[in-house]
């Protein structure tokens, strides 16, 4: 199947290095202490964050830092064919554990010892690059929640298909059979905290793809930024400043 | 949550018996709802309902199936309700199955009628296709994402919005079978058939707090009332639902006093959900266009 026609233009239209459209809204839940809305093209997740708080359960609590804690569940309508269990399955574990890990490296926990931080994420539409989708609306929601964190933590995905190194997969170039590289980057440190590939790829082209990859994860940085401005703007002038 | 002080929960129930809550509606008012229909694409039909706080997504499926060999002539229905951890800690890993459970099996007791199906709102004999080998079987599934009181009434009116939005492919039955034989079937992508929600209930929630009841309580007054009652009203003003929560007795000239507002309230929150769904529905056509 052609995935890169000979114009170089992709399924839906874009360019191969052209990411899908983004879209981002703070403030979402209004009982959560953070959360945000973010959308890649068709994906659309909702991260909520309740913390810090008192650990529930005593015997996980740490004197030196703080517990944080994920999870990861996709809504029964998110994908074409209706999920049966929204929770529980090994992928949505294996992405809680992803997430968890990707923002307690940059999470200042120590800051709060002995407290709780929950991370819920919940994928209201799937159309490939939810993992990514997901680490960014956690940022978001963390920065909402006013968690102090050592950067900010952006995601994106990128493939090869065609014999071309493409970003941002959606749901179909993902389930081609080609390579995934998921990328999690932190932008002001400039380094890669989380990197995940499947399929198989020739040794000389994983670093341009995982440069793509990060390419990606550093205009998110830039939306994310201008969102968090933004919507600081807002606040300052709802309290009369 | 963090639980209430003494005080706190005197200001609340002395403001119920003067008729003035805390956000300053009366008994009887609703907060301000918001209707957004067709948010997930890939959905038949699919609708946001906002109540103040509470929000909730519900989506409308269909897919096609054999009906079941003793209502040959009748669709299939399923409500599923998930509540996602996102509006509530507590609703992590397994904690919020008990509460979906119980909303899952409220909305299908309104809105599906009997085990007969008789009496249902939503007419399951324009699901069939092929009677006695081909019907339509429609999967509702609701997710909770923000919860502030009164997630049954907001979860019915996401439904109704949601069936309003919905449309149905057309199928035409290529070759005509005989007996056990399953007839082929084309799907067609081009004609729809929009749903008819005419007949679909709204549910109110009448939550008792000390000697008054209130509708449309926040999920502060639902902490600590004493017992609460769900009525599902049609348009016609028949009742095509109850169901009753919390632990203490009610009287039954209470309970028919409740019947009484619930159906009088209906026909304002009918008629309210009737313009905010035809409004939603208007802005989508427009965006097509």
């Amino acid at each position: 199947m052609e995935f890169v026609n000979p114009e170089g233009l992709r399924l839906d239209g874009r360019r191969p290095m052209e990411m899908r459209q983004l879209r981002a809204e703070i403030g979402a839940v209004a009982r959560a202490d953070g959360s945000a809305v973010f959308e890649m093209g068709n994906t659309k997740v909702i991260a909520a964050v309740y913390g810090p708080r008192e650990v529930q359960n005593k015997s996980q609590q740490s004197n030196d830092q703080a517990l944080v804690r994920c999870e990861y569940t996709m809504a029964n309508f998110s994908t074409g064919d209706r999920k049966r269990k929204p929770k529980g399955d090994r992928r949505s574990t294996e992405i809680s554990l992803v997430i968890r890990q990707t923002m307690e490296a940059c999470i200042l926990t120590h800051l709060m010892p002995r407290s709780q931080i929950d991370i819920y994420v919940q994928v209201l539409q799937a159309d490939g690059g939810t993992r990514s989708a997901c680490i960014n609306a956690a940022t978001l929601a963390l920065a909402d929640a006013g968690i102090p964190m050592r950067d900010l933590v952006t995601s994106c995905s990128a493939g090869y298909l065609n014999s071309t190194p493409l970003l941002d997969l959606n749901y179909l170039e993902d389930s081609a059979g080609g390579a995934d590289v998921t990328v999690g980057f932190l932008p002001k440190l400039d380094r890669v905290t989380l990197l995940q590939m499947d399929a198989k790829l020739p040794v000389d082209i994983v670093e341009n793809v995982m440069q793509l990859a990060i390419e990606g994860c550093k205009a998110i940085a830039t939306y994310i930024r201008e969102v968090l401005l933004e919507n600081t703007k807002q606040l300052e002038y709802r309290r009369g400043l | 949550m963090v639980g209430l002080s003494l005080g706190e929960k005197h200001f609340i129930k002395g403001g119920i018996d003067q008729n003035i809550r805390s956000d300053g509606r009366k008994r009887d008012s609703y907060r301000p709802i918001f209707v957004e229909t067709g948010v997930i694409p890939q959905a038949n039909g699919s609708a946001r309902v906002r109540m103040g706080a509470t929000e909730v997504i519900a989506s409308v499926k269909a897919e096609l199936g054999r009906p079941s060999a003793l209502h040959p002539d009748k669709g299939k229905v399923a409500i599923f309700v998930d509540c996602s951890a996102v509006a509530e800690p507590t609703f992590e890993g397994r904690g919020g199955e008990e509460l979906s459970a119980e909303l899952s099996v409220a909305l299908e007791r309104c809105l599906l009628g009997g085990t007969s199906g008789a009496g249902a709102g939503i007419d399951l004999t324009s699901l069939i296709v092929a009677e006695g080998k081909i019907c339509w079987d429609l999967y509702i599934d609701s997710l909770v994402i923000s919860s502030d009181g009164n997630l049954l009434d907001a979860l019915a009116a996401a439904i109704k919005a949601a069936l309003a939005n919905t449309a149905i492919p057309k199928v035409n039955i290529s070759a005509a079978a005989s007996g056990d034989e399953q007839p082929e079937v084309d799907i067609s992508d081009e004609e729809f058939l929009q749903f008819d929600t005419s007949a679909v209930p709204v549910i109110i929630t009448l939550t008792q707090v000390g000697r008054h009841y209130i509708v449309d309580a926040t999920s502060e007054e639902e902490s600590h009332m004493s017992s609460a009652v769900s009525i599902s009203v049609n348009r016609k003003g028949h009742i095509c639902g109850l169901t009753k929560r919390g632990g203490e007795g009610l009287d039954p000239s209470v309970v028919s006093d409740m019947i009484s507002v619930a159906q009088h309230l209906s026909e304002l929150l009918m008629s309210r959900l009737d313009s905010e769904i035809s409004a939603a529905e208007a802005e989508g056509g427009d965006e097509e266009l």
